[in-house]
């Protein structure tokens, strides 16, 4: 009977515009959408920024040389064009006015300092909020120290080992993988469970609060179907939504990556490849599902309670951002699952999910973290029930 | 059958209840020591003004709230012990009863016989005899939402009738329809009337009851006022017309 009353409301909630827009559409198209906006606006913006000519002023002692200096660098790095100031106070009220975008200034005395082999100081001026400026300015000034450098060693008839005796590397452990999950790892679990969450809410308003409101309750009550199987039943539908929206979200980034050419970068491929595989998405799957049970356990019994759509979802749109704040404890480095946060629900499975990702989720934890889950998913199935039972919050 | 007796249902009032009926009371009492039969074969009216206590007492004998006191027996089956044995026998139809807009009339009937068990073989003659009877053969592949009232109401009562129950339960049938749509429920009742089936309703209009009603209890805030036979009360009536009979007994202090 329980099936039977599933296959029904979830037949309902199929023809329900709304309900296929939160559960489908939007999660399918979510990634696919804001990746390539993302994407094409980032790319925009660093072309146009490389395309686009910088007029640089110089003020100070040699200029010539500088010029000379910055001419030799190849046009590939950007397009330049120089301009010579009597004074820096003239050079920063056009870097204001944005008639020149980088200034270099020279010390008065700098032919005295490179006679004395001194340090030289040299000042770029700029607009750093403008994209693309500071990273021009770091490519020139590479170029102008490894050149005063060059001219330093051989003056002293140095090679560049007798003053570098040593050179520190750094070298990285950790597996491109778990990189990924650190980087990424925060961001997944927080798409998948805003939207478990989206995708049971409008179906337990419309499956509770929504047969309130258009009077069909009264009639199913009268069924000589015992009431916590028609809650069941509804309760199967509430939650098969919120998953199927998680699942197409996932299925929605699958396409991004696949068929949008979305990360181009083939080693970040592989890596994506390696974390996306059957036993990844169903062990993630197996962490959402508690999780997802939690949510409808939370939502049905506001959705019994409330007396219209209206009220059920000034309630429940809230409850949102009390679910989803959590889950943003994902985007902080030095979090991770323990002792104490295995059982501070949402939190759990974010931390989960990032370390699944990684791939450093041992199964204690993972059993913890489900145990948690499914122990919350019982208590609000049981609230449910509690509230289901209740003729006042029936009946209007 | 229908057997009440003493039957008392009692409401916990909120805050906010208690300021809108300007009470301190912290319980409001819907149904009081309510007694009656209904038998097979006649149909019973409840008949009192708005508020009186006729949906509640309905809604308890449709097992669909539980009564503070009293006993109900339904064809027997004790309805407090055992609601789901005695929702078998009954069909219960109100006039504000919504159906599932984007379902079409086959998949609401498929799924109501489903939930009352009825089986297969007996589903699929039943469905011809009431699509048949109620000429529902024309819209019975339509969204209901894209229905006229009418054709909604000939949808209800379908959905009341598919487990042919022997106890119906009308609460304000016809309250809201127009007098074609309205016309559909008396055909209906008086139906179950010949087929044996034991009806109970209730209303607020007189003219309705005269027309139907073989026995009638006339309550006002949750208290019987009258109970007695249709032919009984317009023989033994104090005033000029029935209308005016049911204003003097509700407002009279006693029974």
């Amino acid at each position: 009977m329980i099936y039977r009353i599933f296959r029904k409301e979830l037949l309902d909630t199929l023809r329900d515009r709304r309900t296929l827009m939160t559960m489908l559409v939007i999660p399918i198209l979510v990634f696919p959408i804001t990746l390539n906006i993302f994407m094409e606006i980032s790319s925009s913006f660093q072309e146009s920024a490389g395309d686009k000519t910088m007029k640089i002023g110089i003020v100070g002692d040699n200029t010539r040389n500088y010029t000379k200096q910055l001419e030799a660098i190849p046009a590939s790095v950007g397009p330049k064009t120089m301009e010579v100031f009597k004074d820096s106070l003239t050079l920063r009220k056009a870097i204001e006015k944005d008639q020149i975008q980088l200034g270099l200034i020279i010390p008065a005395n700098e032919k005295q300092l490179v006679a004395q082999q001194q340090t030289i100081d040299l000042n770029w001026l700029l607009d750093a909020s403008e994209v693309g400026r500071s990273e021009r300015a770091e490519l020139y000034s590479s170029s102008l120290k490894a050149n005063a450098e060059a001219k330093r060693l051989q003056a002293l008839k140095l090679r560049p080992e007798q003053i570098r005796p040593v050179i520190i590397n750094t070298i990285n452990c950790a597996s491109d993988k778990k990189m990924v999950g650190q980087l990424a790892g925060g961001f997944l679990p927080y798409i998948f469970i805003a939207f478990g969450f989206i995708g049971c809410m409008y179906p337990a308003i419309d499956l509770f609060t929504g047969e309130k409101e258009r009077g069909t309750i009264e009639t199913l009550l009268t069924v000589p179907v015992l009431r916590w199987k028609i809650l069941f039943g509804k309760m199967m539908v509430v939650v098969s939504s919120g998953m199927l929206a998680a699942s197409c979200a996932l299925l929605g980034l699958f396409i991004s990556i696949e068929f949008l050419d979305l990360a181009d970068n083939q080693e970040l491929l592989e890596v994506i490849h390696s974390i996306l595989t059957p036993k990844f998405i169903l062990s993630m799957l197996a962490l959402l599902l508690p999780l997802v049970i939690f949510f409808a356990g939370l939502m049905i019994p506001i959705a019994i309670y409330a007396k219209s759509f209206k009220e059920a979802q000034s309630i429940i749109t809230p409850l949102n951002i009390v679910v989803v704040l959590p889950a943003m404890v994902g985007f902080f480095p030095g979090i991770t699952l323990d002792i104490t946060t295995v059982f501070i629900p949402v939190v759990n499975v974010v931390l989960a999910t990032k370390a699944l990702i990684a791939g450093t989720l041992s199964l204690t934890y993972f059993l913890s973290v489900l145990g948690m889950m499914c122990t919350l998913a019982t208590l609000a199935i049981l609230v449910s029930q509690k509230q289901f039972g209740k003729e006042t919050n029936l009946l209007l | 059958m229908i057997t009440v007796q003493d039957l008392h249902k009692t409401f916990s009032l909120t805050k906010h209840q208690r300021k809108e009926l300007h009470t301190d009371a912290r319980t409001a009492t819907a149904v009081a020591n309510l007694s009656f039969t209904c038998k097979p074969g006649r149909i019973f009216s409840l008949l009192g003004p708005n508020g009186a206590g006729k949906t509640t007492t309905l809604r308890m004998l449709a097992t669909l709230i539980t009564p503070t006191s009293g006993q109900i027996t339904i064809n027997g089956i004790n309805a407090l012990e055992h609601p789901q044995e005695a929702r078998k026998h009954i069909g219960f139809l109100t006039g504000s009863t919504g159906l599932y807009a984007r379902l079409t009339p086959l998949e609401i009937i498929d799924y109501f016989a489903d939930l009352y068990k009825v089986e297969s073989k007996d589903k699929e003659a039943r469905k011809k005899y009431l699509f048949d009877l109620l000429n529902m053969n024309d819209f019975l592949h339509q969204r209901i939402g894209k229905l006229s009232t009418g054709m909604k109401q000939k949808v209800s009562i379908c959905r009341t009738m598919i487990h042919d129950p022997s106890v119906i339960i009308f609460d304000e049938p016809t309250s809201g329809l127009d007098v074609i749509t309205a016309e559909n429920i008396i055909q209906l009742i008086r139906s179950c009337k010949e087929q044996d089936k034991t009806v109970i309703f209730s209303s607020h209009i007189m003219s309705e009851v005269d027309l139907l009603c073989d026995d009638l209890a006339i309550v006002h805030k949750g208290a019987l006022k009258y109970h007695d036979t249709m032919d009984s009360f317009r023989t033994n009536m104090g005033s000029n017309n029935l209308t005016e009979e049911f204003i003097r007994i509700v407002q009279s202090p006693t029974a």
